[in-house]
């Protein structure tokens, strides 16, 4: 049985709404964040209504209420993602998820003329921090390149970089080209180097069932608001040997055992992580998001997801100047499609693309060294999720042909 | 009758675009004054120190007083909306004073109907513009 999206996008409220000009919206904007359910507008009102409290600090009624819906949450997700709650490290997002790899992990375990492997594909999240790293310490950045005839990862170039690496960051999935990379090769020859390696399931989440302890992976960076959940939360899973290995990144509340004029000492497991007051509403929020979305089977959520960008790219194709970044044909494409007309400007195209009512994003992405690699400074990009439609994608198609005869 | 407050010869710019039938007309009037622009800022030209920051096209301006000691703003975007409001921008501000460039508002582009088109939070960056060249003017008082 196919998934019933009419009834999916019935619990999306913000699907109904208009644009300012009347236009209904068509929102082809996922891959920089999801829409939200009701279900999860509702946990976290809920929350802020009925038991709103600091969490982990106090005995009285909504203390204890807040505490256990934080750490059911935490149950809940790191079920999800196939491994134990205490491997879970709530963060922000996959940002600073992965910027507490590079503060508490390889601080503590690298020293000067240590490799981290990069690609040329990485989001500049996963990129910044291991340059401000090198800049500091002295570490050398290893960044394999894309085939650009193919957009795949050059996996022979891969092959040499990750030998006496310490560290492998690569990304699952490409927010620009909508590419999977083959992250369990990735891991395997990683691990065969003696590398630890972290993965940034930022846009593979949304997308696949990630399994973080089959993958073997020493650490995974999600964020919560690319699969429907808030923003302002993520995680960081992070595999017990190497968790032991992390020293602490922010510090203050929460995070310590016992502070005296001499010193502290601090937490440990994800304790000695989550400085300050939790994100509580956030948590609760994603919590259920991920509930909800454990209704649908993710082989079905990506296959319809696919079929959208896999027609549509190739519609677009046809439309006179239109080029397509990525290989959205592929099966394991996450159904992202960057394109470019060859004399609208990418800026222009996406004000002429809302005027019609569709929202898509448009610049270099956070992935400059990845525009460098393609030759371009931006795209326009369209990403679908579950909620989107053929009859949409249809529309566009339509609206983009119409903008082009016009602008042209 | 609503106040004008800016120069009397963009009035004739202002009404054509108040009049047309839909933003989509607007946007295509844009592209074409794009074309007109009266003092492009070749490309050739276009530096860091002459870029419009928050922009996420490439826009660059440049302003100088003239030999009749007018104002004369160059600019050159490679986004055609940016560009025909530079365009725009300049055949207002070309041969004023710049103590009268720099008390111009930009109040000129609502009337034009392109209010929703221009908020800061879409970083097509013509307000950005707009302050530069003001800022241009005041310091070439």
């Amino acid at each position: 049985m196919g998934l019933d999206v009419n009834s999916i996008r019935s619990e999306f409220p913000i699907l109904n709404r208009k644009l300012p000009n009347g236009k209904k919206l068509v929102y082809f904007d996922n891959a920089a964040t999801s829409q939200k359910p009701q279900c999860v507008i509702d946990a976290m009102s809920r929350y802020y209504e009925e038991y709103n409290s600091n969490a982990h600090r106090a005995n009285h009624t909504l203390a204890d209420e807040a505490t256990s819906a934080l750490e059911n949450a935490r149950r809940t997700i790191s079920s999800y993602f196939g491994t134990s709650p205490e491997q879970l490290i709530y963060t922000s997002g996959a940002t600073e998820a992965i910027n507490l790899v590079a503060f508490s992990w390889a601080r503590e375990n690298l020293s000067k003329g240590d490799v981290i492997v990069l690609t040329e594909m990485e989001h500049h999240a996963d990129i910044v921090p291991w340059q401000q790293l090198s800049k500091d310490m002295g570490v050398e950045i290893r960044y394999v390149p894309i085939n650009i005839e193919n957009y795949f990862l050059d996996m022979a170039a891969f092959e040499i970089a990750v030998k006496d690496a310490s560290l492998v960051c690569v990304v699952h999935t490409s927010n620009v080209l909508g590419i999977r990379n083959p992250v369990e090769e990735i891991i395997q020859m990683s691990h065969d180097s003696g590398a630890k390696v972290l993965i940034d399931c930022a846009q593979g989440a949304p997308h696949e069932q990630i399994n973080f302890d089959d993958s073997e992976c020493d650490f995974i960076a999600i964020s919560a608001h690319k699969m429907a959940g808030p923003t302002g939360i993520g995680c960081l899973l992070v595999r017990k040997d190497a968790m032991e290995e992390m020293g602490p990144f922010m510090t203050g509340g929460s995070m310590i055992k016992s502070v005296t004029t001499k010193g502290s000492t601090f937490q440990e497991g994800h304790a000695m992580f989550e400085t300050g007051t939790p994100r509580i509403a956030e948590a609760i929020g994603w919590g259920a998001a991920v509930e909800w979305l454990s209704q649908y089977d993710m082989e079905e959520v990506h296959s319809h997801i696919q079929e959208i960008a896999s027609w549509t790219a190739e519609k677009m194709k046809n439309i006179e100047g239109i080029t397509i970044y990525g290989d959205p044909k592929k099966s394991n494409s996450s159904g992202a499609v960057s394109f470019l007309h060859a004399t609208i400007q990418s800026q222009d195209l996406a004000l002429l693309l809302d005027e019609g009512g569709f929202a898509v994003r448009t610049g270099h992405h956070c992935a400059q060294p990845l525009m460098d690699a393609l030759g371009v400074p931006s795209t326009n990009r369209i990403s679908f999720w579950i909620y989107n439609t053929m009859d949409e994608a249809k529309s566009f198609v339509e609206h983009l042909e119409y903008v082009v005869k016009r602008f042209s | 009758m609503e106040q004008r407050k800016w120069p009397k010869k963009l009035d004739p710019i202002v009404d054509e675009f108040a009049e047309c039938f839909d933003s989509m007309e607007r946007y295509e009037l844009l592209f074409q004054y794009a074309k007109k622009n009266p003092s492009p800022l070749p490309i050739e030209d276009w530096s860091d120190s002459n870029q419009v920051h928050g922009c996420q096209s490439r826009a660059h301006v440049s302003c100088e007083i003239d030999e009749n000691g007018r104002f004369l703003m160059r600019g050159g975007a490679d986004a055609q909306i940016v560009q025909g409001l530079m365009s725009i921008t300049a055949l207002a501000v070309n041969g004023m004073s710049p103590d009268e460039v720099s008390q111009m508002s930009p109040d000129f582009t609502d009337a034009m109907g392109l209010k929703s088109t221009l908020t800061p939070s879409r970083s097509n960056g013509f307000l950005n513009m707009f302050n530069r060249v003001k800022e241009h003017a005041k310091n070439l008082k």
